[in-house]
This record gives structure tokens, C-alpha cells and sequence, in this order.
């Protein structure tokens, strides 16, 4: 069991409740999780499971019903708009689906705007670590529209690790991608935990995806079933077919 | 296919709400402008009606004859009564400048100050006696009740009254208080003075016995113009006839013509509201076709053809203009109303309300412009939409940025030119130079649109860097630069009103500044100038025996009298006729003779500024017509001067003053010694002229000072008479930017989730908004002061002005204010830009 201080984000007895009476919809029921610090935690299940709702709340992107969500040392519930924003600029990143970046902005541009947002001086030499990493180095200047969808996802990857955040959240970060550039995208992300002990959260319904990953978490109606730790993809498609039945099973 | 665009008009009915705000405002305007002048005419025509009531036949002396202005004699006028079929007989004996005073001595203010003749009762029924007697002798008037409340006197009370064929006030005792049929106190909220008629035809006229004319009521039965053809074979020669209906149109069109000419200029500016409200369209139905263009590809996928997504977009357009129009009509119908009640607060209910009229035409005009405004808006857009492609459907089609080539090329081949055009129409002197140099400056505005989106960019750069701070302000900057053309389609909306404003502001600031110039040029320390209560013709102003008293006092070396009516045309223009001691005058205001001799002229002769001489083809022994009053003359050109900012025009000699309908002077100019004290010169001058009703008296400094504030006056007029154009612009910038925000949506969400606080997304709508109306204004103000200085130049040319001074102040406060209004149209956008969920944003397709 890891310790408070070695956790780099908590979900306790977190509920999300959406609507009330006939139309109400339980989309969390009373999740506890920890994030463990310098990990690539995946979290996976079907459609429906509440796993792209779990990350939101750990993330502060939405607010929980009941329980408590601690990122680091902030406890999230329950805070503001300057708070969230406090949080969003120190503590966490985040990649998305649809990559969002700015078409205003080039790719450095876009990189560093969390930075300039928060008003912080970017780190030189963890920057050219990170271009180099993503491997964008001669295409810093161009604007996303110049960009294949692989390259614009690697900038958006570069931009949520530049500020170092406590947390990164990505949602189906290759969702939107072909296997190859979904492949380097993965391999980027496990390179910048194990290689810099950066911590990853990763919602995915991909069972290959959710194999770069050190602890893969179940989620089905709203609550954690099921963990693998350094799983194999044949391992996670094993889990989830048994998930599936359970499922189906309780359902009847 | 028609069904699917009215529910995408509903589904998007909060994005059109500001395109039919627009029509709203400009139809509104210019629809309350017709319905108030409407209703204005109606209520003014009636009080003619009640001035006519009795009337059946009036007679006048005819328009315009040679010589003596002819008089009816009491035996005509007893042999017109006695024509078969009329009833009541009302001689007219009256004039339009007598002018009562109250007890502190300072004249009464009315709507216009009447004197008239009468020995009892007027038989037409038009007024009655309420109280006392009609007066008797030559010492005593009566009083309409509403003069007697304006002056504070009551019956057998003393009374001062000034008649302009008299000069110096008198004194009269109350007989008697009359009113008007209905027992009204007054007409229109004039001053009504009568004196006994004898000394009213000898003071007007200078003989006992005589009438201007008279009006006669008709027996029951016999028709206004049965008995016009009667009289008419009766008249002495020199006279008219007219029927009652004929003289109260006359009347009433008469005042309509003057109401014209103020509707023309308020409907110039509805106008130019109205096309600043296209752009406001434009960019409206651009943003949404282009927010829209997978619903329009997914139905050419499914067969729609290019016609119907036309139509689709044409009919939606129309549907805007109807609603529009309509809400407009009754913004105006509702504005008109008000005004009119307002104006009734301001007149006194004196005349009686006609109601509101709303004509066929101020409807017809209401719609054609709402709708004709909302369809050119819309042309284009939907042109695009029909471009589409039915690919688009399927995937995100990228829209890459249209090179401005094309548009930057036309821009400066149609601003190049037109900046030449408007220079040549300027120094080149042929008839229409004028028209040209219009056409030209419109060339180079049209031009200048064109290449705004060109100049976008480096403009909003070099702003940008000096209101955006912070990365919130640099992404402002960014994503006001991001559509150029869209930017500067909402520019050119405030561009437009700026442009005015700025010419405006650099021509009157050129004005102030030569003028003041040029006075410092005289030794002219005090100025003489008459009422404004009624258009100067003779009647009003000063006898020139008192500028003798004023040239007695202490330390002063000169006072010339200057006469004024512009009851008068000179060559068939309507020229005023201007007549001093042409010497003198030479010698006080230092004029320059250019051609033939500047002296003392004789009856027949006139001198003439150089600008007007050379317009009009007159050169020195040239013989000229001039009409004065009813009298038409040739005058000999006997000299010419070069013309100032202070003098110009035609100047007569006094002999010409014989044809004014009065003898008084208009102005007059006092020169002073050196180490003279001016202050104590004007008080001894106000003394002198303090029997004169009106007349002000000033030293240079206080009437430069007027004179600014004349301007200054203008510039506000302009300024508040565009306000709903800078009104529609602003709502313009608030358009494109919410518009724009619905467009950005998962942008918003993004910066939101990367740390940008509600206050960096307040700030970044805010420097977009600000970087819009600042390069609209820049624009404009760059136009207007080119436009301007190209006015002050082509004045510079006619000697109306030396020098071209730029308003600094003024640039800077419009600028400042461009700003203010940015911030203002920003509120909204930003609130809801700020007010958006992070993750619903991120999720918005």
C-alpha cells in the first residue's frame, strides 16, 4: 500500500451524480482510487463504465457528488475558480482526443503557452529534452494545420509535459490516431515516466494502449472491478472478455 | 427544403437576433424621421386652417414687380367689399417685426412677434376682444392674452414696443386684452401687438388710408372660388387672388419646405446607419454559413441543389429584413410618437395636435430599405454557401486563408486613382470640379476598404503591442488577426462614422484657427450684431444714428453700420444682398483690390469679391440684375477684392438699402484707439443699442468665442446625428466577437484547462474587441482627416479659409473613445466566454 505522501493523486468515496428522480443517472458510485507517483496508471472499461467521467473529477474538470479528490497535496474538492485555475496551471496537464491545439499558435508556441499562461520561464534545458523526445525539433515553427494528426498529438504531449505537472490526464490520447502514430505516442508516454518519473493517467478502451501501462484499473457501472499490474495486451483482452460476462451476468 | 431553412432560422435565432437589431435601429430612425415630420406638417397645416378659417378669398400684392411695393387704398379696398357675395371684409395692416418689451426693460421671447392695425372687432371672427377696449388712439394698444402674460402687464398698465420703421421703443398704454377664436391666448406662442389702425398704416406704411392686402369671407352659398373669379375682376393692378384652401397650402408648404430641409440631412444620416448596418449583416450571415457548412454540405449530399442552398440563405436574409422592418417601423411609429408629444411639451399646446400620422409612404420606405439592406448584405453569403462542396459533409474540409491578392490589388487600383481624381477635381477650376472630386474621394474610401484587411495586420500588430499584456493579450492579438477579413469588415462598420466625424472635426478646427487669424489681422475691437428672432431683411437690427452716438465715445476711431436681407437674388441666385460704405469698409477690413475701383458707390453699382466674380463670369462694367425684396434692378460691377476668411460676396452701396423692407442696419464694427478700454466701449455701446430688440454687442474675443461654439455646436450635431451608425458598429464588433466564440468554443475550453484564468479570457475577448474598434477608427480617422484636409484645401482655394490646422485633441479623444466602445462591446462576448464549462467547451463539436 503506498503511503499519502507517495501518492500523486486520491479518489475517495467519490460518487457523480447526474440529473435527479426518473432521468438520474449514477455515474460514479463511491470510486476510491490512488494514483501512484512516477506511474502510468491506465483506466479502462466499456462504454458507459464511468472511466472518462472518473478522470475528469480527478482531473478538477468536474466536480464530484460526494467524497473527496486530493491532487498531490491540494485537496480539489470543493475549490474555486482561482483554485482550479491554481491547480490547472501547477499541478496538472492534460492530453485530449482531439489534440486542441491552437491554430493562432505554432507548435512551440503552442508547447509553451502553459507556461507563458501561468507567466513561468520555461526550463531550457528540460524543454530541448522534451522537443527531442517528441521528436519535433524541425517542425517548431509550423502551425497545426501544417501538421499530420500524429505530429499535432506529439505537440499536444509536449505541451502538457513542459510545465512538469504533478499529474498528466490523457483521454484516448490515440483515439483519434492510425497504429503507428498511435504506437509512438505510447511509447513517448511510457519513455517520460520511466525515463523522468513523470505520472500518467490514461483513460483508453484500447487493449494495447492500456498495455504500456504499470497498473491497468476496471471500471463498469460506476465503480473499480477489477486491477491488473504490469499487464501484457493478451492479459487486459483477458480481463476485459471476463469483465464483459460479469457484467452481462449481473445485469440479468 | 424550405421548411429545413425556417427551423435552422429558429434553431439559430439568437445569432440573427443582432443582424435584425440592426435593421431595427436604422429602420427605426429613419421611419420616426418621416412619422415625426408627417405628423409635424399635419399639426402645422392645421393652424394655418384655423388662421384661414373665415378666409374665402384673400388678396395680395403680386410676388415680384419693378418699383413701390403697391397698396391697396381704403376707397378699393370699400369697393372690393362691396363685390356681390361678400360677406365680411378685413383689411390687412401688420408686420412681422414689433417687438414688445417687459417691465426690467429686456424684450419678451415668442415663437415670432406680430403688430397689426385694427379699429374693432375682426369681422373674419379671428380675434375678439376678452377684456378692456380695442385701442383708440395713437398712444394705446391691445395686447393678445398671451403676449400681456409674456410681458407681465396687465390692462391700463404702460407697455414698450419697438416697430422697426420707428426705431427707438415707445411706450403705450393696455386698452385692452384680446384672444383668438376658441379663446385661445395665441396662435403658436407669438407675441400679438395692435395699435389703433391709423397710426399702425402710418408707422408700417407712412400714410394714413392704405392696406397690404385683404381678406374676405363669402356668403353662404356662394364657393371660395366663385368669389376669387368675382374679386379678381374687381382687383386694382399689382394685386392677386387667391381662395383660403390656396393660401393655407401656400402657407403650409411653405414650412414644410423648411421642415424638408432639416428631414433631407436627419435621413442622410438614417442612411448612412443603414449601410453600416450591411456590414453588420454581412458578417453575420458569413459567420453562420460558414459555422453551417456541414448541415449545407450533408443536403447537396442528399441532392439539394446550389439553387436551393441560394435560396435557403436568400430566404432566411428575408425573413430578417421583414422582421426587421417591422419591429423597426414600430420603433419608429413609437419614436415619432414621442417626439411629437415632446415638441408639444416645447411649444406649448398652443397648436392643436393632429395626431400621429403614419403615411403609405414612410411604410413603403420602411420595408423597401430593411429588406434591400438584408438582401445585399446577404448576397454573398449566400453565394458561399452554395460553394460548399457536398464533400464537406464527411470530413473537416480545411478552409485555408483566401489570399488577399485580389482584393489588396483592386483595393489600391481604385484607391490610387481616386486619391488622383479627387486631387485633380480639387485644383483644376471647370464646372462640376466639385463632383469629381466627390467621385474621387468615393473611389479611394471604396479603395480603402478594400485594402483593410491588408492593413489589419501590421495595424493591429503595432496597437496590439501597446493595449495587450500578458500571453491573455497576446492571444487577443492573435485571434483578431486570424480572419483578416472578418476583422475588417467589422472595422469598416466603425470606419465609416469615423470617417465623418474626423473630416468634420479637421474641417472645423481649420475654421476656428483661420479665423481667428484673420480677425488679429483688423483693428475691428467691438462687433455689433442683430437679433436672429427673424431671417435679417431691414426690419431687424439697429438705426445706423446710433453707430454716430457709439463713434462719439472716448478712444473710439471708427464704427461702420453693414445692412442685411436675404430677401434678395443677385444674377437669379439666391444671394444675400449685403450694402455698406464700400470705402470704409475697404480701409477697416484692409481689403485688396483686384479689379476696378473699391469706393463709395453710387445707386447702381456694386463691388464683388474676386471667387464669386470668377464663379459667376463678372467682370468689372458688367451689368447684373438684383432683386431686393419685390424690386428688381441692374447693378454696374464697379470694383473687385480679393476675398477673406472675414469679408466676401457681393457689396452694395447704401443707396440699395431704399429696396430693403426696412432701414435698419444688421451689423455693425467699432475700431478703437490704442490703450482704448474695450470692456467699458461695449458696455456704453450695449447702452446705446439696448432699444433695439436682439441686438448684442461684443469685443472680437467674445464673438470668436460664439463662433467656436458654433462649430464646436456642429460637431456635436454631426457627432449625436451618427451616433446610431457608431451605435449599429459597435453592436457589430459585439456581433462578430460572440459569433466568433461559438466558433472558438473548444479553443475557450483548452486555454481554460491549461491554466488561463476566467480574468485571462475576460482580457483576451477584450483586446480583440478593443484591437477591432481601434482599427476601425484608425481607418477612419485616416480617411476623415484625408477628406478633410482635401475640404479645407478646396476652401483655401475659394478664400474662405488660410490654413489647415488637424484637431490633435479630438483625434486622440476619438481614438480614446474607439477604445471605451471596444471594452463596452466586449462585456457581453466575454461574460459568456468566461461564464463557459471547461469540459462541456472542450467537448463542443
Amino acid at each position: 500500500m503506498s503511503s499519502p505522501i507517495s501518492a500523486a493523486a486520491r479518489a475517495a468515496d467519490v460518487w457523480k451524480v447526474y440529473g435527479s428522480g426518473e432521468a438520474q443517472v449514477i455515474a460514479l458510485r463511491g470510486v476510491s482510487l490512488e494514483i501512484e507517483r512516477g506511474k502510468f496508471t491506465a483506466i479502462m472499461g466499456p462504454s458507459g463504465s464511468g472511466k472518462s467521467t472518473l478522470m475528469h473529477c480527478l482531473a478538477g474538470l468536474d466536480s464530484v457528488t460526494r467524497g473527496q479528490v486530493i491532487i498531490g497535496d491540494t485537496v480539489v474538492t470543493g475549490l474555486g475558480d482561482s483554485g482550479l485555475t491554481k491547480l490547472r496551471r501547477e499541478k496538472v496537464g492534460f492530453i485530449f482526443q482531439q489534440f486542441n491545439l491552437l491554430p493562432t499558435l505554432t507548435a512551440e508556441e503552442n508547447i509553451l503557452l502553459p507556461l507563458a499562461i501561468a507567466g513561468r520561464k520555461p526550463d531550457q534545458e528540460w524543454y530541448q529534452t522534451v522537443i527531442q523526445t517528441v521528436g519535433l525539433s524541425d517542425r517548431l515553427k509550423h502551425r497545426p494545420t501544417e501538421l499530420s494528426g500524429g505530429q499535432q498529438q506529439r505537440v499536444a504531449c509536449a505541451r502538457a509535459l513542459a510545465a512538469r505537472p504533478e499529474v498528466i490526464f490523457a483521454d484516448e490520447p490515440t483515439g483519434n490516431l492510425d497504429s503507428r502514430s498511435g504506437a509512438d505516442i505510447l511509447n513517448f508516454l511510457r519513455r517520460s515516466v520511466t525515463e523522468y518519473g513523470q505520472t500518467i493517467v490514461m483513460v483508453t478502451h484500447d487493449a494495447n494502449a492500456a498495455s504500456y501501462a504499470d497498473r491497468v484499473v476496471f471500471l463498469a457501472d460506476g465503480q473499480i472491478v477489477d486491477e491488473l499490474t504490469d499487464p501484457s495486451a493478451d492479459a487486459v483482452l483477458d480481463r476485459i472478455k471476463r469483465l464483459d460476462l460479469s457484467v452481462q451476468a449481473a445485469a440479468e | 427544403m424550405i421548411k429545413a431553412s425556417l427551423r435552422g432560422l429558429l434553431h439559430r435565432k439568437l445569432r440573427l437576433t443582432l443582424a435584425i437589431v440592426a435593421i431595427v435601429l436604422s429602420v427605426g430612425f429613419l421611419s420616426a424621421i418621416t412619422v415625426l415630420n408627417d405628423t409635424l406638417n399635419k399639426r402645422f397645416s392645421g393652424l394655418f386652417q384655423t388662421l384661414n378659417e373665415n378666409v374665402a378669398v384673400q388678396v395680395q400684392a403680386k410676388e415680384v414687380s419693378t418699383g413701390e411695393t403697391p397698396r391697396l387704398t381704403a376707397a378699393q379696398l370699400q369697393q372690393l367689399s362691396n363685390v356681390d357675395g361678400v360677406n365680411g371684409t378685413s383689411g390687412d395692416v401688420s408686420d412681422e417685426a414689433v417687438v414688445p418689451f417687459k417691465k426690467d426693460g429686456n424684450e419678451v421671447t415668442a415663437q415670432g412677434f406680430v403688430g397689426v392695425g385694427a379699429s374693432g372687432d375682426d369681422p373674419l371672427g379671428l380675434i375678439s376682444l376678452r377684456e378692456g377696449t380695442w385701442p383708440k388712439t395713437a398712444s394705446e394698444v391691445a395686447l393678445s392674452a398671451n403676449t400681456a402674460k409674456l410681458a407681465g402687464v396687465k390692462r391700463g398698465e404702460i407697455i414698450k414696443v419697438f416697430v422697426s420703421q420707428v426705431g427707438e421703443p415707445k411706450p403705450y398704454t393696455v386698452s385692452g386684452i384680446v384672444e383668438f377664436s376658441g379663446g385661445r391666448d395665441s396662435l403658436a406662442g407669438e407675441s400679438l401687438v395692435i395699435f389703433e389702425l391709423g397710426h399702425a398704416q402710418e408707422m408700417f406704411y407712412g400714410q394714413k388710408d392704405v392696406f397690404a392686402g385683404a381678406s374676405f369671407s363669402a356668403d353662404s352659398g356662394v364657393s371660395q372660388e366663385e368669389l376669387k373669379k368675382r374679386i379678381t375682376a374687381a382687383l386694382p393692378s399689382g394685386f392677386e387672388a387667391k381662395t383660403g384652401d390656396e393660401v393655407t397650402e401656400e402657407q403650409s408648404n411653405q414650412l414644410a419646405g423648411q421642415f424638408d430641409f432639416i428631414k433631407i440631412i436627419l435621413n442622410t444620416f438614417a442612411y448612412v446607419a443603414a449601410f453600416v448596418g450591411i456590414f453588420l449583416i454581412y458578417n453575420t450571415f458569413n459567420i453562420v454559413v460558414a459555422q453551417r457548412s456541414r448541415e449545407l454540405a450533408l443536403l447537396r449530399a442528399m441532392g439539394a441543389s446550389w439553387g436551393q442552398v441560394t435560396g435557403a440563405v436568400i430566404l432566411e436574409a428575408l425573413i430578417v429584413g421583414v422582421v426587421g422592418s417591422t419591429l423597426g417601423l414600430a420603433a419608429g411609429i413609437g419614436a415619432g410618437m414621442w417626439g411629437e408629444s415632446a415638441l408639444t411639451g416645447a411649444l406649448g399646446a398652443e397648436i392643436k395636435s393632429a395626431g400621429v400620422v403614419v403615411s403609405p409612404a414612410a411604410i413603403i420606405t420602411a420595408y423597401v430599405i430593411g429588406i434591400l439592406v438584408t438582401l445585399i448584405a446577404a448576397f454573398v453569403p449566400a453565394i458561399k454557401a452554395s460553394l460548399v462542396p457536398p464533400l464537406a459533409a464527411m470530413r473537416e474540409i480545411a478552409r485555408p486563408d483566401k489570399s488577399l491578392k485580389g482584393l489588396s490589388i483592386t483595393g489600391a487600383a481604385l484607391a490610387v486613382p481616386g486619391v488622383g481624381i479627387a486631387l485633380l477635381g480639387l485644383y483644376a477650376s471647370f464646372t462640376g470640379s466639385i463632383f469629381v472630386m466627390g467621385f474621387g474621394l468615393v473611389l479611394a474610401l471604396i479603395g480603402l476598404m478594400l485594402l483593410s484587411p491588408l492593413l489589419a495586420r501590421p495595424v493591429v500588430r503595432v496597437v496590439g503591442m501597446a493595449v495587450a499584456w500578458g500571453q491573455a493579450g497576446k492571444l487577443g492579438v492573435r485571434n483578431s488577426l486570424r480572419n483578416p477579413r472578418r476583422t475588417a469588415v467589422t472595422a469598416i462598420a466603425l470606419m465609416i462614422g469615423v470617417t465623418l466625424i474626423g473630416a468634420a472635426a479637421t474641417v472645423v478646427s481649420s475654421f476656428k484657427h483661420s479665423l481667428q487669424a484673420d480677425i488679429g489681422k483688423y483693428d475691428v475691437a467691438i462687433m455689433i450684431v442683430g437679433p436672429n428672432y427673424a431671417p435679417p431683411n431691414g426690419k431687424t437690427g439697429f438705426e445706423a444714428s446710433a453707430l454716430d452716438k457709439v463713434e462719439a465715445l472716448p478712444g473710439v476711431t471708427g464704427a461702420e453700420p453693414w445692412w442685411l436681407t436675404i430677401e434678395s437674388s443677385i444674377a437669379g441666385q439666391p444671394i444675400p444682398v449685403v450694402a455698406t460704405d464700400v470705402a470704409a469698409a475697404q480701409k477697416m477690413w484692409k481689403l485688396e483690390t483686384v479689379g476696378g475701383a473699391l469706393r463709395t458707390l453710387s445707386a447702381g453699382e456694386f463691388v464683388s469679391d474676386h471667387n464669386t466674380a470668377k464663379s459667376l463670369n463678372w467682370k468689372v462694367g458688367d451689368s447684373v440684375k438684383v432683386r431686393v425684396g419685390t424690386t428688381e434692378r441692374d447693378y454696374k460691377l464697379v470694383g473687385i477684392y480679393k476675398a477673406t476668411p472675414s469679408v466676401s460676396g457681393p457689396v452694395f452701396g447704401l443707396p440699395a438699402v431704399d429696396d430693403f423692407e426696412g432701414k435698419l442696419a444688421y451689423q455693425g464694427f467699432v475700431t478703437v484707439a490704442p490703450g482704448t478700454d474695450v470692456a467699458a466701449t461695449v458696455a456704453a455701446t450695449e447702452k446705446i443699442m439696448a432699444g433695439y430688440p436682439g441686438v448684442t454687442v461684443g469685443d472680437m474675443s467674445t464673438f470668436l468665442k460664439q463662433f467656436n461654439q458654433i462649430f464646436d455646436f456642429l460637431l456635436l450635431a454631426v457627432t449625436i446625428l451618427l451616433g446610431m451608425a457608431l451605435l449599429i458598429a459597435v453592436l457589430g464588433i459585439l456581433n462578430t466577437l460572440l459569433l466568433s466564440i461559438v466558433e472558438r468554443t473548444r479553443e475557450m475550453g483548452l486555454v481554460r484547462a491549461i491554466g488561463l484564468s476566467r480574468g485571462g479570457v475576460v482580457r483576451m475577448i477584450g483586446v480583440e474587441s478593443i484591437l477591432i474598434s481601434v482599427f476601425g477608427a484608425l481607418l477612419g480617422l485616416a480617411a476623415g482627416v484625408g477628406i478633410g484636409v482635401l475640404l479645407c484645401q478646396a476652401l483655401i482655394e475659394g478664400d474662405f479659409l488660410t490654413e489647415i490646422v488637424l484637431p490633435w485633441g479630438n483625434l486622440a479623444a476619438y481614438v480614446g473613445a474607439a477604445m471605451f466602445f471596444g471594452i463596452v462591446a466586449a462585456i457581453i462576448p466575454a461574460w459568456r466566454a468566461a461564464k463557459l464549462d471547461v469540459l462541456e467547451a472542450i467537448a463542443y463539436e
